[in-house]
């Protein structure tokens, strides 16, 4: 008698949460439009990294689910959707390719390759910067640059997530 | 004295007998290892879902004149040269210019042919297939650039589109196959839609197409193919 009653709260406490946690991660945006990074004076990447950082950024924002449409650069938006839209620019601002002979003798991260870059998100229909995100990247010195690009991109969205759902708290609390 | 140029001519011959039977052997080796397209490792890459283009007004109508392959790539078919090899089962100019006929004829912007055409597109492809990734997963990629021309007035404008798509990493060959068909086909999927929905597009339609009746000034700017 008492363990039917038992799973049935347990039930129903787990399907409470599940939907409590879908209402929070319903995209609050409709678009998002990330552009190629620049890179700064002095930074020597090759021009397939942008590439693949673009496409990898693209490709997180899309899993992160945090708007309902990764759009492509330079697509139209709807001019209803334009404030719920953003759009991500950026600057790699310093990379160090490391040491693989530090890496190895020193260890502790050590010799590792490094990678920062700025990124602003904007609001598209008033251009209101809405987050400015600083990203620090370090990678093993022996793995390819690619796979730098890829850990880069995850931490972008990550940090993209956490200021956006702030800001929206901020503008909540006000409200 | 004697006995050791001997040797050393002995060694010299040796030598050279060796390397001239290493290459013997390599040489069949390293034609054997070619890919080939066969069934089993030839994939169908296709748009699936039309893409719905942006609202122009009016609505000109688009005829595709050509695709023409400025990749570069000698074997524009061959995706993937590692495993046995991946090939795709038509030419990416072919693959390319049904998806932009598929999703302008869905939307009623295509022209029956040439001479009723309001808008001419030549579209030059960069590139198709896989890019250099990270080798962790797939990095689909494709690149072109059309010139779109108004054939009444010789005007043309260029307009850019590019797509990417990141594949899951797979160990299992036919699983491999699959993940780079999706990822092509989501790269293309992405392309398309850069181009039809694309500002530039936007802006060339509105250039080129109000040229007719109201600014030559436009008309000044023939521009060249594009070349890499």
């Amino acid at each position: 008698m008492r363990t039917p009653t038992i799973l049935a709260v347990v039930v129903i406490l787990a399907l409470g949460a599940s939907t409590a946690k879908a209402k929070d991660e319903s995209p609050h945006y409709k678009t998002a439009e990330a552009k190629h990074f620049t890179t700064a004076e002095g930074v020597e990447l090759t021009p397939t990294f942008v590439d693949y950082f673009y496409a990898e950024l693209r490709s997180e924002l899309t899993k992160a689910k945090l708007v309902n449409e990764v759009i492509g650069e330079g697509e139209a938006v709807d001019d209803a959707d334009a404030p719920k839209s953003l759009v991500i620019t950026g600057t790699i601002t310093e990379y160090k390719k490391g040491s693989v002979v530090k890496s190895a003798l020193i260890g502790f991260g050590a010799g590792f390759k490094s990678l920062k870059m700025d990124a602003d998100v904007v609001r598209r229909s008033d251009k209101q910067n809405l987050c400015t995100l600083h990203v620090h990247v370090k990678v093993d010195p022996r793995w390819n640059e690619k796979v730098m690009a890829k850990g880069a991109a995850k931490e972008m969205v990550k940090e993209m997530k956490k200021a956006l759902s702030e800001g929206a708290k901020t503008q909540d609390g006000k409200s | 004295m004697i006995l050791g140029s001997g040797i050393c001519a002995t060694s010299a011959f040796l030598r050279v007998l060796l390397s001239v039977g290493l290459l013997g052997t390599a040489a069949p080796s390293a034609t054997s290892d070619e890919p080939k397209p066969k069934p089993e490792n030839t994939i169908s890459v296709q748009l699936g879902e039309a893409v719905t283009p942006q609202k122009f007004a009016p609505a000109p109508k688009f005829w595709i004149a050509d695709v023409t392959d400025r990749s570069g790539n000698p074997q524009p078919m061959l995706v993937m040269r590692e495993r046995g090899g991946l090939f795709l089962d038509r030419q990416p100019t072919a693959i390319v210019k049904d998806a932009l006929e598929q999703s302008l004829k869905a939307a009623n912007l295509l022209a029956a042919d040439a001479a009723t055409a309001d808008l001419v597109l030549r579209v030059y492809l960069f590139h198709f297939g896989l890019g250099s990734g990270s080798a962790v997963d797939f990095f689909g990629k494709v690149e072109f650039s059309t010139m779109v021309k108004n054939p009444k007035t010789g005007e043309s404008q260029e307009v850019k589109a590019a797509g990417t798509s990141i594949g899951k990493p797979a160990f299992r060959k036919k699983t491999m196959q699959k993940n780079v068909q999706e990822d092509i086909e989501e790269a293309l999927h992405d392309a398309t839609r850069n181009f039809l929905r694309g500002t530039q597009l936007k802006e060339a339609v509105a250039a080129l197409w109000k040229g007719i009746e109201v600014s030559p000034a436009v008309a000044s700017g023939t521009a060249t193919p594009p070349a890499r």
